[in-house]
């Protein structure tokens, strides 16, 4: 793109943080449309010095695609910015940000003014932009990977004649950033985060779109929203929507006929669009969905099709659950369109609705309406509450919720242990791979069993997404994505007062470490101690920490021993002898400062040491219960000792006499 | 009833009495003198011996011992002197001698009637000096083992007598 470091100076001063060692994100330069709808800066690859490289900035709500950079780090796709790196960095405003390092962009991208003044011929989209975008998609493809992020402000050339580039379509979820134009409607239907990695064939339909864009010269649709581009898609089919006025020439109508089928299925591969002759000729017999004489109103949007009505079922689930069970849609069905197999089967759906719960089962109603829109239209995504999500988008999903922090989150939680994917898939037939949705759907729901269901939602939060950050409020301006670097991190936050009036753990922390150390035990541990004294809690908390500090073997963390150090100090309650506090609160005050967690723990949860504190509270016990005898003994022995004393008195008084006359008379015999 | 049960209720055998009164007739007869001075001498310890009505009769045996001592002297001289009535009217008629009978009988009903008072006050002083042990050890541990606020009080502490 041309960026000019020449006058930037090279930073090889120490304190300048590297990104994975090797690359220093210039935060100073900002390449403006080069990260294909994220912040991006230019990067140096300190090792070499070269500065053709760029960082995008990852979101926390919109975590980077983590499997997708486990496969392709390192790897070489030619005319695909693959990324090179990634990890936390500086972020520009202060703090840590996430960046994806990729080569920088060898040029603008298409849609800046310069490429996308004027239409662009048939010969040029073929050989510049269809042919090299189908190498790269064939690649990904044989690596079981997708772009999802195919459209003309993230491809770029080098210039005239030069085969295009595609952008980095790894700092962000699947088709996170997509305009709803340049996906299938299935897609474009759900929200950005919960599109999910979709299949191979969705880069194919988002190049169609990308090719038509070049070929009229502007972007189709550009003047609807989201919503009348979805249903004009749905009611008239993608190319019809997009293309029908077009004057394409005619090997690129046909490609893009079945490029922007709305199956995925009835889609060219990419390796068949490298042979564009065979491609074309391979004919699509999709017909856009029946018409109905009459609409269906539904939430007074009237509905013409099938497909609309699917749509609008499942972005309207209270009444398009109300008309299902009053049997609405399906005379409409009956009538209007004559698919008396769709009708049974809704009315079948109907029936066991009514059976399985009563008139007001929220969740009856939302599992009817999941159905009924599989019912009505297989190629739409689970339906829940009016989230439209695939399954393969609960992560990002999750994420996206988790940032914004609103109800959502519990939308989706029911939609989980709902079994909203099992049964949406048992609908779907061959279409799906329905054992292992299933076995997906189960692992979910593991995650999200927890005590309180904000801990389980975040453990299944943080499974999903490996590079989501971790959300809690303690580590705010840090990006942490592994249980090493959440101590760190603790650590460098444990300098601020203000945090170090808090806890050194909290829901999202101990979701964090469940996941990333695999130590649920403990997470379960810490969720049991919540609801007991603040002692156990915090000898629950020591252990979740102490688990990543043994696993990950850290060096010294003095300010977060010193911290836990303070707040361990509640563990002594745990302890009945005050003369042990006391000797224990002096042990801990010097381990705080040792740097060292594990020396904490093994103080204050020494169980041997704790049951003869609990014995000898005991033998207190009883030795007070034997004192408060004695003591009433006393206080009521005042008559017995009266009668003592009278006893002991008189024969005192006896015994004197008689000693007297005793020595009297010995006295008298001496003479 | 049985016969030791009978005993025991009278405080003195009845048969006992008897005897007793036949040996002290046969003592006055065959030594006037001496049931004379002995009578004389131990007039406060017999006067005892009738209203001590406690069993054994604790204060008249004090007092009888306390006067027999006292007249030990009287007695030897008495049979110095022939034992006859005139000497013991003579050692009667001697107020020394009476005085320091009778004042003997008076110091072991003195004694009899101080010793229990003491004893008793002996008695509540260790009591209390116990009970204040108690306490304290008792303090010391709710201390030492951080005993919940609501832990049963100790009893209240003996009145002073």
């Amino acid at each position: 793109m041309g960026t000019s470091l020449g006058a930037f100076p090279s930073s090889s001063a120490a304190g300048v943080k590297l990104l994975n060692g090797q690359y220093e994100v210039l935060t100073a330069l900002p390449l403006p449309g080069a990260g294909g709808g994220l912040p991006a800066f230019a990067a140096r690859h300190q090792p070499s010095g070269r500065t053709d490289f760029m960082a995008v900035r990852a979101s926390p709500g919109a975590p980077p695609r983590a499997n997708t950079l486990a496969r392709l780090e390192g790897e070489v796709i030619p005319g695909l910015l693959t990324p090179l790196a990634h990890g936390p960095g500086p972020a520009p405003e202060g703090g840590e940000a996430y960046y994806v390092i990729c080569p920088e962009p060898p040029g603008p991208s298409l849609a800046a003014p310069a490429a996308s003044g004027s239409p662009w011929g048939e010969a040029e989209i073929l050989h510049y932009v269809l042919r090299p975008a189908a190498h790269v998609l064939e690649a990904l493809k044989s690596r079981g990977l997708t772009h999802r992020a195919i459209r003309p402000d993230n491809i770029f050339s080098g210039g005239a004649k030069n085969p295009v580039v595609l952008g980095c379509a790894w700092a962000a979820p699947p088709a996170s950033l997509q305009p709803a134009v340049f996906e299938p409607p299935y897609m474009a239907m759900c929200a950005p985060a919960c599109r999910g990695e979709g299949s191979i064939a969705d880069d194919v339909y988002a190049l169609g779109v990308t090719l038509l864009t070049l070929a009229l010269g502007r972007t189709p649709l550009a003047e609807l929203d989201t919503e009348a581009i979805i249903l004009r898609k749905l009611s008239r089919g993608s190319f019809e929507a997009l293309a029908a006025d077009a004057e394409l020439p005619s090997l690129l109508a046909d490609l893009l006929r079945s490029m922007l089928a709305e199956d995925p299925a009835h889609r060219p591969s990419p390796a068949l669009l490298l042979d564009t002759s065979t491609a074309r000729s391979r004919k699509v017999t999709t017909r856009p969905p029946r018409r109905a004489q009459r609409p269906l109103t539904l939430d007074a949007n009237p509905v013409w099709d099938v497909r609309s009505l699917a749509y609008q079922v499942a972005t309207h689930p209270e009444p398009g659950a109300r008309m299902l069970r009053n049997g609405a849609v399906t005379d409409w069905i009956r009538r209007e369109l004559g698919a008396n197999q769709m009708a049974s089967t809704l009315e079948e759906l109907v029936r066991w609705r009514a059976r399985e719960g009563g008139t007001e089962d929220r969740r009856a109603d939302s599992i009817l309406v999941l159905r009924a829109v599989a019912v009505l239209d297989p190629l739409a995504p689970p339906a829940w509450r009016g989230i439209l999500l695939w399954p393969d988008g609960v992560g990002p999903a999750l994420a996206a919720a988790m940032a914004k922090g609103n109800e959502e989150l519990a939308e989706l939680r029911d939609f989980i242990i709902s079994h909203a994917i099992t049964l949406w898939a048992a609908q779907q037939g061959s279409r799906v791979d329905a054992a292992t949705l299933r076995q997906q759907a189960q692992q979910m729901e593991l995650w999200l069993r927890a005590r309180a269901w904000e801990t389980g939602i975040a453990r299944l939060a943080y499974a999903l997404n490996p590079l989501m950050p971790c959300a809690s409020p303690l580590l705010r301006g840090r990006w942490v994505i592994s249980a090493a670097e959440l101590l760190k991190a603790l650590d460098a936050a444990a300098a601020q007062p203000e945090v170090r009036r808090l806890a050194p753990m909290d829901t999202h922390l101990a979701a964090f470490i469940a996941v990333r150390q695999d130590h649920s035990f403990y997470l379960d541990v810490w969720e049991a101690a919540r609801a007991g004294p603040p002692a156990r809690l915090v000898l629950a908390e020591l252990n979740l920490l102490v688990a990543v500090e043994t696993r990950n073997n850290l060096g010294p963390l003095p300010q977060l021993s010193a911290w836990v150090g303070e707040h361990a100090k509640a563990a002594l309650e745990l302890w009945h002898s005050r003369t042990r506090r006391a000797a224990l609160q002096q042990q801990l005050q010097a381990l705080a400062t040792g740097g060292r967690l594990q020396p904490i723990l093994t103080l204050l949860d020494d169980p041997a040491a704790l049951q003869a504190d609990a014995e000898g509270l005991q033998h207190a016990l009883a030795r007070i219960g034997e004192i408060d005898a004695e003591l009433a003994q006393i206080a009521a022995g005042s008559s017995t000792r009266a009668a003592l004393a009278e006893r002991i008195g008189r024969e005192f008084a006896a015994g004197a006499t008689l000693a007297a006359l005793t020595a009297a008379l010995v006295a008298a015999a001496l003479g | 009833m049985p016969k030791s049960a009978r005993r025991l209720d009278t405080g003195h055998p009845r048969s006992l009495l008897w005897v007793e009164g036949a040996l002290c007739g046969i003592a006055a007869a065959l030594s006037p003198g001496t049931a004379l001075l002995l009578v004389g001498l131990l007039a406060p310890g017999l006067v005892s011996l009738a209203l001590d009505g406690a069993p054994g009769k604790p204060m008249a045996r004090a007092v009888l011992l306390a006067g027999v001592t006292a007249s030990i002297s009287a007695l030897r001289q008495l049979w110095l002197d022939g034992a006859s009535l005139d000497a013991a009217l003579n050692l009667l008629e001697d107020p020394l001698r009476l005085g320091t009978a009778w004042a003997a009988g008076a110091t072991g009903w003195l004694i009899s009637e101080l010793a229990p008072i003491i004893t008793r006050l002996l008695l509540d002083a260790r009591s209390l000096i116990r009970a204040k042990e108690l306490r304290a050890e008792r303090e010391r541990l709710e201390a030492e083992w951080s005993l919940p606020a609501g832990h049963p009080p100790p009893p209240s502490p003996p009145p002073a007598s």
